[in-house]
C-alpha cells in the first residue's frame, strides 16, 4: 500500500517553533536569500496540494506544474493586462485554478491511478507550448514581466524596527507566502482530522470498503483532485509574484518532478513532509550548483555539465533510493529512527522487570 | 519401498498465522498417497510447502535431497508436478501453448513426441482443441489439460490438489482412472490431495487424514476405509 | 490530393516509430502491470550509445545491431539493479521509480554528451522515389521497412518460440508459470531487455529527423503513451495499429488544421489520449474486464 497519512496531533512546540523559524528568518538573511525562501515555501504549498491528492486518494499526479501554470498565468493575466492588485489576483487564481482541477477530477476519477500518471504526465510535457500559443494573452515565450509590490508602511515599519532596514519587496513576498503556507497547511491538516480526510483515505484503502463505508466515491475523488490543483493554483500564482516573471518555461516538465521529489523525500505520509521535502528539493539543485563551480579540483567542462544535469541525476538517483529504501520519506525516517530509540528505552526497562519479550513465531 | 517424498515435522503458514503445526507424511516410489482431510484443515498448504509456495519449517526430503531453500522452480525441475488448486490453467493461451508449457523443460525429443501421443490418447478432447484458447475450455476440460500438462513434465511426482472440485461424477471417474493408468504405466507417484474421500481412497494404497493443520489419522487405505469409526469422525461418509 | 498521400506515407513512417516505442511500453505492461516512464530516455541513451559506435568509425548496418543487443542487456541491467527489488510493491511506487529513472537516464545522458543537438545519420537516401505519382522518400520507406521487420522479429519471437511462451506465461501468470518450471523473474528481466531494444529502435530511427539531444525522446514518448493507449496498453498489435494511427492523424493534423503545427502537435497526442482514456479506456483492442487498480 502507499503509506498513509497519519492522524497524530502535531507536536504543539515542534510547530511553535517552526513557525518562530519562518517568521525572523528573514531578518538575518539576505533580501535575495528571503526570495529563494519564498519559493521552497511556494514549491511546499504545492507539494501540500499532491501529498493531498496522492496521500488521500491513492492517486498520483504528475502534472500538477501544469496546475501552478494556470494559477500563475490567471494571475498575470489579470494584473497585467486588467491592471490589477496582485495580491487581489491570488484568491482568484487560486479558486479558478481549483475550479478547473475539480472539473479535471471528474474524468480522472473514472481512470485507474496508473491511467491518470499517464495522463498528467502527458499535460506537464504539453504545458509549454500550450502556453506559448495564445500570444495575445500569455506573451508567446517572452511571457509577462510582473511588478513586485512594495511593503505596505506597518510592514516595513515593524521589519525596520527588527533589524534597522526597511524591507524590500522579496521580504514582503516572502511573507505573505509563508501567511500562505501556514494557513494551507492549517488546512491540510485539519483536512486529516475531520471527515473529508477520513472519507478519502477509506477510498485509497479500497473503494469497496469505502462504498460500504458509504463514502461518495466519485465526490471524494473528484474534492481530492480539486483541492489539490487550489494548492497548486494559489502556489503557481505566488511564484508569479516572486519571480517577477512568468513564462512558458517556468513550468517545464522538470516542474512536476521536481513537486514529485518535494513530496516523496519529505514523505507521502505527512503534513510536515512536504515542507521537508519542499526545501531540499528546492535548495538541492542550486547549492550544487554554487558548490561545484568553486571547488577548484573539478575543470570548468565538468563543472557545466553538472550545472546542467546534476538536478536530474541527483532527483532521480534520490526517487529511485527513496522509494526503494525508505518509501516513507524524510519523515518516515525520522519517525522509524524514534521508534527504535523508543524501544530501545523500554527494552532496557522491561529486562529489569524480567519480561522477556514474547516469542517469535516458528515460521 | 524407499520413500520419494518425505515430510518431517512441517511446520507452515502464512504470514504471522500458522496453519501447519508439524506435519509427518511420506510417498513412496510409484505409489499414490491421499491426503484427506475437512475444508481449511491445511492440505493445500501442504502441497504448497512441498513447492516452495509458503515458507516453512522442519524438513522435506525429495529424492534424497532436502528441499530446503531451493526456490519452487528448482523443486519443479527436480521433478515434482504441482497441479495446484484451481489448476493452474493459463487461460491467456491456447491448450496448445499450457501442454509445450508442460514440456518446454525436456530434452528428449523423441519420448516428448510419445508423451504427447499418449496426452491424446487420454484425452482426444485435447486434441480437438488444440488451437483454442485455454480459457474456452470446461471445468473438466481444463482439469484434463492440467493433468495433460503435469504428465508432460516427466514428473516423479505429482502433486494433485482436488481435481475432483466442481466436477461432475462421470467426469470424476473417468480422471481418476487416467491418474491410475499414469501412474501405472510410467510410474509416476501421486500425492492426493481430496475432499471427496471414498474414491481417493478406492484410488491411494496409503492415506493420511488432516485436522487443523496435524496429522490425525494415518494407515493403508484399505484399512481406514474399513475403520467405521476413523470414517464417521474424520470422512464423513 | 497527392499531397495527402505524401503526408500519410510519412505519418505511417513516423507511426512506425511511435508503434515501436508503444511496443516496448506494452510489453512491460503485459510483464508487470506498470507503464515504464522511463522508456524513451532508455532509447535516448541508446540512440547516444549508437552515435558513438557511429562516429568512432563503425559502419551504420553494424552499429546498429551491437547497440540493439547493448540496449537488450542494458534493460536487464536497469531490471535486475532498480524495478527487482520492488518487483512486488504498489504500481504507483513503481510508477515513481520509472520516472527516477527517466530523470536520471536522461541527466545522465546530458552529463556525458551534453546538450548540444547532434545530427544523426540516416542510412537511406534522402531522394524520393514516384510511386504511382506518389512521391515517397527513400527515408520514410526506408523507416517503414526497419520499423516492420522490427516488430514482425517481435511478433515471431514471442508467438513461435519456447522462450517467447514462457515469457507471456511468466507475464500473465506468475504463479501457474513457477509450478511448470517457468524462471519468472528472469522472464521479466528478458521482458525489460527485449523492451528496451524495441524501443532503441525507435530512438535511431528518429534520430536523423529530430536531431540528436538528451529531450529528444520527451515528445515521442507521449506519441508512443497515446499509440499504446490508443491500442489497448495490454495489446502488441494495438500499439502497432494505434502507433499508424496516432503517426497519420499527427501528421494530417500539423498539415491541415489551421493552427496546428510545431509544438502544437504534440497537444494532438494528448488530446488523443484524454480522449481515449474518457471515452474507451481499454482502447481499439484490449480486454473490458480488466482494471488494474
Ligand atoms: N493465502 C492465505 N493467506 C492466509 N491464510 C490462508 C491462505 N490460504 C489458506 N489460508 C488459511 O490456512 C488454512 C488452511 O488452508 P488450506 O491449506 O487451503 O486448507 P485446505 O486445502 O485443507 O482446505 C485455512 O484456515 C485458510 O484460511
Ligand atoms: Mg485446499
Amino acid at each position: 500500500m502507499m503509506p498513509r497519512l497519519r492522524n497524530a496531533p502535531p507536536r504543539y512546540w515542534l510547530v511553535v517553533i517552526a513557525v518562530v523559524f519562518f517568521l525572523g528568518f528573514p531578518t538575518v538573511i539576505s533580501s535575495f536569500q528571503s526570495s529563494l525562501w519564498a519559493q521552497a515555501l511556494i514549491l511546499a504549498i504545492a507539494v501540500m496540494g499532491l501529498n493531498i491528492l496522492v496521500g488521500y486518494s491513492g492517486q498520483l499526479s504528475l502534472g500538477h506544474g501544469a496546475f501552478m501554470a494556470l494559477g500563475a498565468y490567471t494571475s498575470a493575466i489579470l494584473a497585467h493586462r486588467y491592471k490589477m492588485d496582485y495580491l487581489l489576483t491570488i484568491p482568484i487564481a487560486t479558486l479558478f485554478t481549483g475550479l478547473v482541477g475539480f472539473l479535471f477530477g471528474f474524468p480522472a476519477l473514472r481512470l485507474s491511478p496508473l491511467y491518470l500518471a499517464l495522463a498528467t504526465f502527458a499535460l506537464a510535457v504539453v504545458t509549454p507550448s500550450l502556453i506559448k500559443r495564445p500570444e495575445g494573452l500569455t506573451g508567446g515565450v517572452q511571457g509577462i514581466i510582473l511588478i513586485q509590490p512594495d511593503p505596505p508602511p506597518f510592514a516595513s515599519d515593524l521589519f525596520a524596527a527588527v533589524t534597522g532596514t526597511a524591507m524590500t519587496s522579496d521580504q514582503w513576498i516572502y511573507y505573505i507566502s509563508l501567511f500562505c503556507a501556514l494557513l494551507l497547511f492549517w488546512v491540510a491538516w485539519n483536512l486529516v482530522r475531520h471527515r473529508p480526510g477520513r472519507a478519502m483515505r477509506a477510498l485509497r484503502d479500497g473503494e469497496v470498503a469505502a462504498a460500504a463505508y458509504g463514502v461518495n466515491i466519485a465526490g471524494f475523488k473528484t474534492l481530492a483532485f480539486g483541492i489539490s490543483a487550489f494548492y497548486a493554483g494559489i502556489a503557481g500564482s505566488l511564484f508569479g509574484l516572486a519571480t517577477g516573471f512568468v513564462s512558458p518555461d517556468t513550468f517545464p516538465v522538470s516542474l512536476s518532478i521536481q513537486l514529485l521529489v518535494g513530496a516523496v523525500v519529505g514523505g507521502l505520509a505527512s503534513i510536515p513532509g512536504p515542507l521537508l521535502g519542499a526545501i531540499f528539493a528546492y535548495f538541492l539543485p542550486i547549492e550544487a550548483n554554487q558548490w561545484v563551480p568553486s571547488q577548484s579540483w573539478i575543470p570548468d567542462q565538468v563543472a557545466s555539465t553538472v550545472k546542467n544535469a546534476g538536478p536530474a541525476v541527483s532527483y532521480g538517483v534520490l526517487l529511485i533510493l527513496i522509494m526503494i529504501f525508505a518509501p516513507n520519506g524524510i519523515v518516515g525516517l525520522i519517525r522509524a529512527g524514534y521508534d527504535w530509540l523508543y524501544r530501545r528505552l523500554r527494552g532496557a526497562t522491561d529486562r529489569e522487570t524480567g519480561q522477556l519479550p514474547p516469542d517469535p513465531q516458528t515460521v | 519401498m524407499p520413500n520419494l517424498l518425505e515430510l518431517k515435522e512441517v511446520h507452515a503458514g502464512y504470514g504471522p498465522r500458522s496453519v501447519l503445526h508439524g506435519v509427518s507424511l511420506s510417498v513412496p516410489e510409484g505409489g499414490i498417497v491421499s491426503l484427506l482431510g475437512a475444508n481449511g484443515a491445511g492440505k493445500t498448504t501442504t502441497l504448497r510447502a512441498i513447492t516452495a509456495g509458503v515458507r516453512w519449517s522442519g524438513d522435506i526430503i525429495f529424492g534424497g535431497r532436502s528441499l530446503r531453500r531451493l526456490a519452487t522452480e528448482e523443486i519443479v525441475r527436480a521433478g515434482i508436478a504441482h497441479v495446484p488448486e484451481g489448476r493452474g490453467i493459463c487461460t491467456e493461451l491456447t491448450v496448445d501453448e499450457n501442454l509445450k508449457l508442460g514440456s518446454h523443460l525436456r530434452r528428449d525429443g523423441a519420448e516428448v513426441r510419445k508423451d504427447y501421443d499418449r496426452v491424446f490418447e487420454y484425452f482426444p478432447v485435447l486434441k480437438e482443441r488444440r488451437k483454442l484458447s485455454a480459457s474456452t475450455l470446461s471445468g473438466g476440460e481444463q482439469q484434463m489439460l492440467a493433468l495433460a500438462r503435469a504428465l508432460l513434465m516427466k514428473p516423479k511426482l505429482m502433486l494433485l490438489d482436488e481435481p475432483s472440485l466442481g466436477l461432475a461424477p462421470l467426469v470424476v471417474r473417468a480422471i481418476f482412472q487416467i491418474v491410475k493408468s499414469i501412474n501405472q504405466a510410467s510410474r509416476v507417484a501421486v500425492l492426493l490431495v481430496e475432499q471427496n474421500a471414498r474414491i481417493a481412497l478406492e484410488l491411494s494404497s496409503s492415506a493420511y487424514v488432516l485436522e487443523v493443520g496435524r496429522v490425525a489419522v494415518s494407515g493403508a487405505s484399505a484399512d481406514l476405509k474399513d475403520n467405521e469409526s476413523v470414517r464417521r469422525s474424520y470422512l464423513g461418509y | 490530393m497527392q499531397e495527402f498521400f505524401q503526408q500519410v506515407v510519412s505519418g505511417i513512417a513516423i507511426g512506425g516509430i511511435f508503434a515501436s516505442l508503444a511496443l516496448a511500453l506494452v510489453l512491460i505492461y503485459n510483464a508487470m502491470g506498470l507503464v515504464n516512464f522511463a522508456q524513451g530516455e532508455m532509447a535516448m541513451f541508446a540512440t547516444f550509445v549508437a552515435y558513438a559506435l557511429i562516429n568512432r568509425g563503425m559502419s551504420y548496418w553494424i552499429a546498429f545491431p551491437i547497440t540493439l543487443v547493448l540496449a537488450f542487456g542494458g534493460g536487464i541491467l536497469i531490471q535486475r539493479l532498480v524495478i527487482k527489488p520492488v518487483e512486488r510493491a504498489p504500481v504507483l511506487t513503481l510508477v515513481i521509480i520509472t520516472l527516477g529513472l527517466a530523470t536520471l537516464v536522461n541527466g545522465f545522458a546530458g552529463f556525458i554528451f551534453g546538450y548540444v543537438p547532434r545530427s544523426f545519420p540516416s542510412p537511406f537516401s534522402a531522394d524520393s522515389a514516384d510511386l504511382f505519382g506518389v512521391f515517397i522518400s527513400y527515408r520514410d520507406m526506408g523507416v517503414i521497412a526497419v520499423s516492420g521487420l522490427v516488430l514482425l522479429g517481435v511478433y515471431l519471437l514471442l508467438q513461435r518460440t519456447t522462450v517467447g511462451l514462457t515469457m507471456r506465461a511468466a507475464a500473465h501468470h506468475p504463479e501457474a508459470s513457477r509450478l511448470l518450471g517457468v524462471q519468472v523473474s528472469w522472464m521479466l528481466a528478458l521482458g525489460w531487455g527485449l523492451a528496451s531494444a524495441v524501443g532503441a529502435v525507435s530512438g535511431i530511427m528518429v534520430a536523423p529527423i529530430l536531431l540528436l539531444e538528451p529531450n529528444m525522446m520527451q515528445s515521442i514518448i507521449i506519441y508512443a503513451f497515446a499509440a499504446a493507449v490508443l491500442g489497448g496498453i495490454e495489446s502488441p498489435l494495438g500499439a502497432v495499429i494505434g502507433g499508424l494511427i496516432v503517426g497519420v492523424t499527427v501528421n494530417l493534423a500539423g498539415a491541415y488544421l489551421p493552427g496546428v503545427g510545431g509544438d502544437l502537435q504534440l497537444a494532438v497526442g494528448l488530446a488523443i489520449i484524454i480522449a481515449v482514456l474518457i471515452a474507451r479506456p481499454n482502447g481499439l483492442f484490449g480486454r473490458a474486464a480488466i482494471r488494474r487498480v
